[in-house]
């Protein structure tokens, strides 16, 4: 039974290891193509054809070898590969080129405008064509190249895809709304994206795919309901469906290509090269070939990914299951076995104590949602490259081997040792000071005065008096260089917090006296604590004032003084308010902290699993300072 | 009388020392006192002398830019505190007068949070709260300060409560009060201070928190005032150190206020917090 617990535990280690690394099978370069604009994969998968800036439609067959290689006069903007291996180019010398399985012309057609876009079903029996600056839709006799209809679409168009069965015709307009037309040419339905519009998909059932501008793939059901969107780095260049369309690939301006299913979940995502600029499936959803600003094809290997993603979703039932069993089995052994020693009656107290439950309910509540759920989820994935609606992957320790080499970290933690050093020296010796000589006050009135005075500091918010010392720092309107002024010291005048030699110590400085509230109450209590008959006798006996401190006070205020140290070093380490506020870890790295390094990864680099793996050093360095405390305690009391 | 002058000479020393440490911590508030009523000119000029004449309209200035900051973070203070005392005080009560199956374990289980540090618990808190879509709300403040606060909450109320007499409440069982009643009309009412120290120092703790609201909410009309401080200077396009001044004073009145009321309190809820610890 005990077991249990650990055998879970490695299962779900093991779940975060299944690898997902695809490979760069091979890679096709087409000499002074420039731009790869479009690609497309032929039905059997036998054949791919590639457009390119560099006016050139190439074919090549699936080992990569070029079949034959046509010229234009100007940009290819789009390809088409049909069955019976005729190749419909489009390019902006204002023609629609169509060649046949060998190479040669079969029709030559010329639409009068700059060809934008073209695509057609798999037999060829529809052939849309968008053109430039025309508000219609083109439908295009493939056998002739006639141009045989067209379709309204009242606006301009970028481009136009044909689902494989041709059931499907949907237009992206550049006002980023998206146009389903039926065969016909009647418009059945648009519905608008949530960004200019760069490149969409749309599979036999469909199903629309949509790559914009605002970093985002969106898919939209045949109704035009939007049922999934997938955020990517950059702005998508291209997106394409595997044929069953159960995936789903995108390329974006950063170079980086993405797999995602058809959940909302990223599968992969790997960067290859400048820009992204085509993206298409081999038919057996196991290659992606991925189209570069530099003229490359990758054929990029993503059987594994794909098959890992499976496994993983089936490993993720099967864990399921099994635990649910487990823990049947081990409520039903556990029943077994109190019922054997008559230890049932412990349901009947539960059940009387119901009320109390209920009460104790809301407060554990959020016990367990908002603290200890956030904690192990700190724990768990400082091991993960972190991203929350994304991709989260196992990465080991990775993030905490990147912490040693992190400048900022070991520059930070020199920082902090001093912080440490310094802020005890200021949270013990000046409230131990200040609350001796209250305490040796002989006037009740005058230790209540003096007690409220050094309280009345508390009444300015934090930030305020944080925003306040920034000022007093000022380099011409601040205290501290009108005071060196004031007193001939004009000379010694400095940007206190501008110069990173003196940045750490201003800091440092801040709250002169340093005569903590806190502190001074404790120690204040302490020493009212301390028997009067025992210092009376150490006066009796010739004892002087400082005498009766050493031997007397500083012991008996033990007690006090751990306490306030372990309270200062969690709290030091923890703190970078003052910091943020003042310095912003500036200038340069001088007044770094890994608790705001930690700050940092997760808001501006949105590094979420490092910030973990920061916290989580953190949270380890202060358990031990309390565990060692505890011994410490321990022995001193025995 | 040698001893006596000795005597008076070293209470004379150790009120003078006093004084000046007093005057050092006190200069902060007395340096913002006195800037909130001069202008740019009358600080760069005049860095050491006494507003003349002095600037009242920079209080208005100020109030004028950030009380929607001061509303709000009061709103926020007196929310949470509220669900503070109540969950506390449940907690604190069965915790402390009730026995039940698994109170040591339950007990625990909130002891042990006291060793979750919380720059462990920020960012994870934080993906938390923005997946539960609660960041950019109130509720993002009022719910974690309500979480985090009824831990000490339950500590403070469960030693208080302990120490009231059982037979106090058995009594009014026997005439018959069921233990709701119980609870309200007695529990609560001799608890009175403890509630009061407990709410005194979790709004003070919402007031002067900076990094939660900070990373957690974007809209400035729901920000606190510890960030609105830092931003209303560019939000409004206040240029002058007078302003920025008097909107630092104007933000301690809330806090004035509550001290001026419950200093008692507080000093009480810092002290025991401290001896419990």
């Amino acid at each position: 039974m005990r077991r249990t617990p650990w055998i879970l535990l490695t299962l779900m280690l093991l779940l975060g290891v299944v690898p997902g690394a695809a490979s760069a099978a091979e890679e096709w370069a087409i000499e002074g193509a420039g731009d790869i604009t479009s690609i497309n994969a032929s039905e059997d998968g036998a054949r791919l054809a590639v457009g390119t800036h560099g006016s050139k439609a190439v074919v090549f067959d699936k080992d990569g070898q070029a079949l034959y290689e046509k010229p234009a006069k100007n940009v290819i903007t789009d390809v088409a590969l049909l069955d019976d291996g005729t190749l419909l180019a489009a390019s902006d010398d204002r023609h629609l080129y169509a060649y046949d399985s060998a190479g040669g012309v079969r029709w030559d057609a010329d639409m009068k405008r700059q060809v934008k876009s073209v695509s057609a079903s798999n037999d060829g029996s529809v052939v849309a064509v968008v053109v430039q600056r025309s508000n219609e839709l083109l439908f295009v006799n493939g056998q002739t190249g006639e141009t045989t209809g067209s379709a309204a679409i009242g606006t301009v168009m970028k481009t136009v895809r044909v689902s494989g069965n041709g059931e499907w015709i949907v237009a992206a307009a550049a006002d980023q709304f998206l146009h389903l037309v039926g065969k016909d040419g009647q418009v059945l339905r648009k519905f608008g994206a949530g960004g200019q519009i760069a490149s969409i998909a749309v599979t036999d059932d469909g199903d629309t795919a949509v790559g914009t501008n605002a970093n985002q793939v969106e898919l939209f059901d045949a109704e035009g309901r939007k049922t999934a969107s997938y955020g990517t780095r950059d702005s998508v260049s291209a997106v394409a469906f595997s044929n069953d369309g159960k995936l789903l690939g995108g390329a974006d301006l950063s170079g980086n290509f993405y797999i995602f299913d058809r959940n909302g979940k990223k599968l992969w995502e790997e960067k290859e090269g400048q820009a992204g600029r085509a993206v298409e499936f081999a038919p057996d959803g196991k290659t992606l070939y991925a189209g570069t600003d530099d003229g490359r094809i990758l054929k990029l290997d993503v059987g594994s990914v794909v098959k890992g993603a499976e496994n993983e979703a089936r490993m993720k039932t099967l864990l399921w299951t099994v635990a649910a069993a487990v823990i049947v089995a081990a409520i039903a052994l556990l029943l077994f076995y109190m019922k054997k020693r008559n230890k049932l009656g412990i349901f009947r107290e539960i059940w009387r104590a119901k009320w109390i439950y209920l009460g104790l309910a809301p407060s554990f509540l959020l016990i367990f949602v908002f603290l200890y759920y956030p904690a192990f989820s700190g724990l768990f994935h400082s091991l993960y490259k972190w991203q929350p609606g994304g991709t989260t992957t196992f990465i080991g320790l990775d993030n905490f081997k990147r912490m040693i080499h992190d400048p900022y970290v070991t520059k930070g933690f020199g920082n902090l040792l001093i912080l440490i050093v310094t802020g005890l020296i200021k949270t013990l010796i000046p409230p131990l000071i200040v609350a001796e000589l209250i305490y040796h006050l002989r006037s009740k009135k005058l230790q209540y005065g003096f007690r409220t005075a050094f309280t009345a500091s508390m009444v300015i918010p934090a930030v305020a008096g944080l925003l306040i010392w920034q000022n007093f720092y000022d380099p011409n309107m601040g205290l501290f260089n009108n005071f060196l002024q004031l007193i001939g010291l004009g000379s010694w005048a400095h940007g206190w917090l501008g110069d990173p030699k003196t940045a750490l110590w201003a800091l440092i400085f801040i709250g002169f006296p340093f005569v903590g509230i806190l502190q001074l109450l404790v120690f204040y209590a302490g020493l009212l604590a301390i028997p009067g008959e025992l210092t009376e006798s150490a006066k009796m006996d010739g004892a002087n004032l400082w005498r009766i401190v050493r031997s007397i006070h500083l012991p008996m205020l033990s007690g006090q003084f751990k306490f306030l140290i372990i309270l200062g070093l969690i709290g030091i380490i923890q703190d970078f308010n003052g910091i943020m506020i003042v310095t912003g870890g500036g200038p340069m790295d001088s007044t770094y902290v890994p608790a705001l390094q930690m700050y940092y990864a997760a808001t501006k680099f949105s590094d979420l699993g490092y910030a973990s793996a920061l916290g989580v050093s953190m949270f380890a360095v202060i358990l031990a300072i309390t565990i060692i405390n505890m011994k410490f305690i321990k022995s001193a009391d025995d | 009388m040698n001893i006596r002058e000795h005597l008076n000479l070293r209470q004379v020393t150790i009120v003078a020392i006093l004084a000046i440490l007093v005057f050092l911590t006190l200069v902060p508030i007395l340096f913002m006192i006195v800037s909130s009523l001069k202008s740019n000119a009358q600080i760069l000029g005049n860095f050491w002398g006494l507003p003349a004449p002095a600037r009242w309209g920079n209080y208005a200035e100020a109030l004028n830019a950030i009380w929607r900051y001061i509303l709000n973070t009061v709103g926020y203070a007196v929310a949470g505190s509220v669900c503070v005392m109540l969950l506390s005080a449940v907690s604190g009560y069965l915790f402390a007068k009730k026995t039940f199956p698994g109170k040591e374990v339950l007990f625990l289980m909130m002891l042990a949070i006291m060793m979750i540090p919380g720059i462990l618990t920020l960012i994870p808190s934080y993906v938390l709260y923005e997946n539960m879509g609660l960041t950019n709300t109130p509720w993002v403040i009022i719910v974690s300060s309500a979480a985090g606060g009824q831990i000490f909450g339950t500590f403070l109320c469960r030693t208080y409560m302990a120490g009231l007499p059982s037979e106090l409440f058995e009594a009014a069982r026997m005439d018959g009060a069921a233990e709701l009643r119980v609870f309200l009309r007695i529990v609560v009412p001799l608890s009175l201070p403890i509630l009061a120290t407990l709410f005194i120092m979790q709004s003070v703790g919402v007031y002067n928190d900076y990094i939660w609201p900070l990373l957690t909410i974007r809209d400035s009309d729901l920000q606190v005032i510890s960030v609105g401080l830092t931003i209303f200077t560019k939000q409004f396009g206040v240029t002058d150190l007078g302003t920025r001044f008097a909107a630092y004073a104007i933000s301690s009145v809330p806090l004035l206020l509550i001290f001026s009321f419950g200093m008692k309190y507080y000093i009480q809820g810092m002290t025991q917090g401290a001896l419990k610890m």
